[in-house]
């Protein structure tokens, strides 16, 4: 009696898995990214939906990582446990790509019929090692000038043009500075932070190269590399006319913005929504970064759909890639203003005819330089802040900050 | 071995015996299953941990590679680590700041919380609260009050003292920021172990010295503080590896600026770590940190630990 019960219900066992193996038929993938804004992420929600009626086979979690994206991603891919498609951003891709941690999807491009040059190149090469594609950039973004209209126009200057120089931005900045003495009352020009990823423009606009053609020689200890240190921190430390976030009570740049206590700072269009959404009463118009000595630089930011080198379902894995970040939702992500499209044939959009402020965010692309600095990106933006900070706080001559961290990034480099 | 009494040598008294070694040792079994649990998980999590640590300090490890023997080098490298040296200096006025002042202000709150005052349950609960709040939120709000339109800055306003600083943003005044911070979280933690300490006091103690005609102060001063020794010893220990392994505080508030003020040790484990995938480097700075805690500690032992019998 007990032996037939046993094989009774080994007999339902086996047939439940079978069953399950039935329905198993159904693939299963993890999506990670980190935690946008609560827009942005019901914008990958509704992207899957369209996702799960186009693949009803293909099954697709969603599990956004709230803190410390970065660091989890890189344990969770070194414990071989990482979620199967997920964001890269181009700061910190060279060095997953270099140790074979991401899928090359050439192969299954070609077989979809997604071809390279559909993806503006730039972009592109940034998630591109040893001439294979790691990932594809699901949007991007440069720096812009944004200005408070209502600053401007009571102090009577005329709105920020794309020809403005360096001299026009200093001169400005000074005018629209007025300091009573009373921290809630205190406005300046602009808000120029603690932060390399603000001040790399003025390192293009004036000139400057990172390296040299071996990559071991940072050249930001030219003289075009020092003027450009000097111009950025002169706002502050000579004319006044700069403050940092912290200095008037803010958390970063674009807060100092919002509450009106700076009248021009440098963001990127995640600055449009944020001000749309808590403080909605600000008039703010964007415009291209000024123009520099040696002519026009920014700096974009990326970041891609990428699979992990370790998923067991790397032809689906594709298509949800190719899904995310092909033209229609690219299109519908534009279209709500959100972010910039990275698919070539979106550039001639009509959104940008009626958006001037995304517009110029969107033109800076064409002269920008990536944000990173290869393997040592981290690293080397840190000395980078620490060469911005002690001219702000130590009152260092540019010329021996720069050429202190450039010192320390040779030998980052030649590590 | 003794003959057993009754004239009947072995049967019954070794029985006995073994079924009580029978019964010690499945006792002893029963034993290990309930803090099995425990042992796996501290095994796991601590002691392979740093096992595995150690043996990655002589690796040049990225994580993602498999680890490459490099003898000393990972040491090597410290030595002529500026940053380290800096991290160690910082960590150094850290330690040499909080330890002392925590322990102090313990002392006062426990002694406080000792005496028999209206609201005794309330005011215990209301010191013991700082340390209960997570480190995090604890930072976060400390974040809020340094902020240079913080309302320390608006109190000093009202002092009239000089009240245009930025707390945090200024390297001469980062690292004392977060000190007082600390100071305030922990030594609610500490006051709990002296308080038992002096509910440990016998009261005769006290009756003697009062017999003796001593003032409040002078018991305090030459009865309560010389017996409450063993646990200064034991607060001053925990307080300074706390204090060395700094990193919460720093992480949230200052990430090592401005200008390397705040950088502490462990923090710089964590950039060089998961910042710049140097595993092995990283591992070999927390065994240098592990070797000045451990010298620390067998100092303090040479010049606090004094048993006491009453």
């Amino acid at each position: 009696m007990k032996r037939f019960a046993g094989i009774v219900l080994c007999a339902v066992l086996l047939m439940t898995l079978a069953v399950g193996a039935a329905a198993a038929g159904k693939v299963t993938l993890v999506l990670s990214g980190w935690q946008a804004s609560p827009e942005e992420q019901q914008l990958v929600k509704d992207a899957l939906e369209v996702f799960a009626k186009k693949y009803p086979d293909i099954e697709v979690k969603y599990e956004p990582i709230v803190e410390d994206y970065s660091t989890k991603i890189k344990t969770m891919l070194a414990a071989r446990n990482a979620p199967d498609v997920f964001y890269v951003d181009i700061f910190w891709a060279e060095p997953l790509m270099k140790r074979g941690m991401l899928l090359a999807l050439d192969p299954y491009m070609a077989k979809t019929g997604t071809k390279r040059s559909d993806f503006a190149e730039t972009l592109l090469n940034g998630f591109t090692y040893d001439g294979k594609t790691y990932g594809i950039p699901k949007d991007f973004n440069t720096l812009g000038l944004f200005y408070n209209k209502k600053m401007f126009d009571e102090a009577k200057i005329p709105y920020p043009t794309p020809d403005w120089t360096w001299d026009t931005l200093r001169d400005v900045a000074k005018k629209l500075t007025n300091v009573v003495g009373d921290p809630a009352k205190d406005r300046y020009g602009i808000c120029l932070p603690v932060d390399a990823a603000r001040f790399r423009p003025f390192l293009v606009q004036s000139g400057a190269q990172f390296v040299d053609k071996t990559g071991t020689k940072c050249l930001f200890a030219s003289p075009e590399g020092i003027r450009a240190l000097d111009f950025y921190t002169s706002f502050k430390t000579k004319d006044k006319s700069a403050v940092i976030p912290s200095e008037v009570g803010a958390g970063w740049g674009g807060d100092a913005f919002g509450k009106e206590r700076v009248a021009m700072v440098l963001e990127g269009g995640w600055l449009i929504p944020y001000l749309n959404n808590n403080f909605a009463n600000v008039e703010y118009g964007v415009c291209e970064l000024p123009k520099g000595p040696a002519g026009r630089g920014n700096v974009y930011f990326t970041v891609s759909y990428s699979v992990a080198a370790s998923c067991k379902h790397p032809e689906e894995a594709w298509l949800l890639v190719e899904h995310l970040t092909g033209y229609e939702n690219q299109k519908k992500v534009l279209e709500t203003g959100f972010a910039l499209p990275t698919r070539i044939a979106l550039g001639e959009h009509p959104f940008f005819k009626d958006n001037p402020n995304m517009a110029a965010i969107f033109k800076g692309y064409a002269y920008a330089v990536p944000w990173q600095f290869g393997e040592h990106s981290e690293k080397i933006m840190n000395v980078l802040n620490q060469a911005i900070e002690k001219v702000y706080l130590k009152n260092e001559s540019p010329e021996k900050a720069m050429k202190d961290a450039v010192k320390e990034i040779d030998g980052i480099l030649s590590e | 071995m003794r003959a057993s009494p009754g004239g009947r040598p072995g049967t019954m008294w070794s029985r006995m015996a073994a079924s009580l070694r029978k019964e010690s040792v499945s006792e002893a079994i029963t034993g290990y299953l309930f803090v099995s649990p425990f042992l796996v998980t501290i095994g796991t999590f601590i002691f392979f941990a740093a096992v595995y640590a150690f043996y990655l300090s002589f690796h040049k490890y990225d994580l993602f590679s498999p680890p490459e023997f490099v003898g000393l080098a990972n040491y090597r490298k410290l030595l002529t680590n500026t940053d380290f040296r800096i991290a160690l200096r910082n960590v150094a006025v850290y330690t040499a700041g909080v330890v002392p002042t925590q322990t102090a202000v313990a002392i006062a709150l426990a002694v406080l919380a000792n005496q028999k005052l209206k609201l005794r349950g309330f005011f215990r609960s209301a010191y013991y609260v700082p340390c209960i709040t997570s480190s995090v939120a604890s930072s976060l709000i400390f974040m809020w009050l340094y902020y240079k339109q913080g309302i320390i800055n608006y109190i000093l306003s009202l002092l009239r003292l000089p009240s245009n600083i930025d707390w945090l943003g200024n390297p001469s005044t980062a690292l004392p920021a977060i000190m007082t911070l600390v100071i305030w979280t922990t030594s609610a933690y500490f006051m709990v172990v002296f308080l038992a300490a002096l509910q440990d006091i016998p009261t005769s103690v006290y009756e003697a010295s009062k017999i003796d005609g001593a003032s409040g102060w002078q018991t305090f001063w030459h009865v309560t503080l010389p017996l409450l020794r063993p646990s200064i010893f034991l607060v001053v220990v925990l307080g300074t590896i706390g204090c060395m392994q700094v990193f919460d505080q720093v992480y949230i508030m200052t990430r090592g600026g401005p200008l390397k003020s705040t950088m502490s040790i462990v923090y710089l484990v964590y950039t060089e770590a998961f910042g710049d995938l140097k595993f092995g480097y990283g591992a070999a700075m927390a065994f240098a940190l592990f070797a000045v805690i451990f010298v620390l500690t067998l100092i303090q032992r040479k010049y606090l630990d004094i048993k006491i019998e009453y």
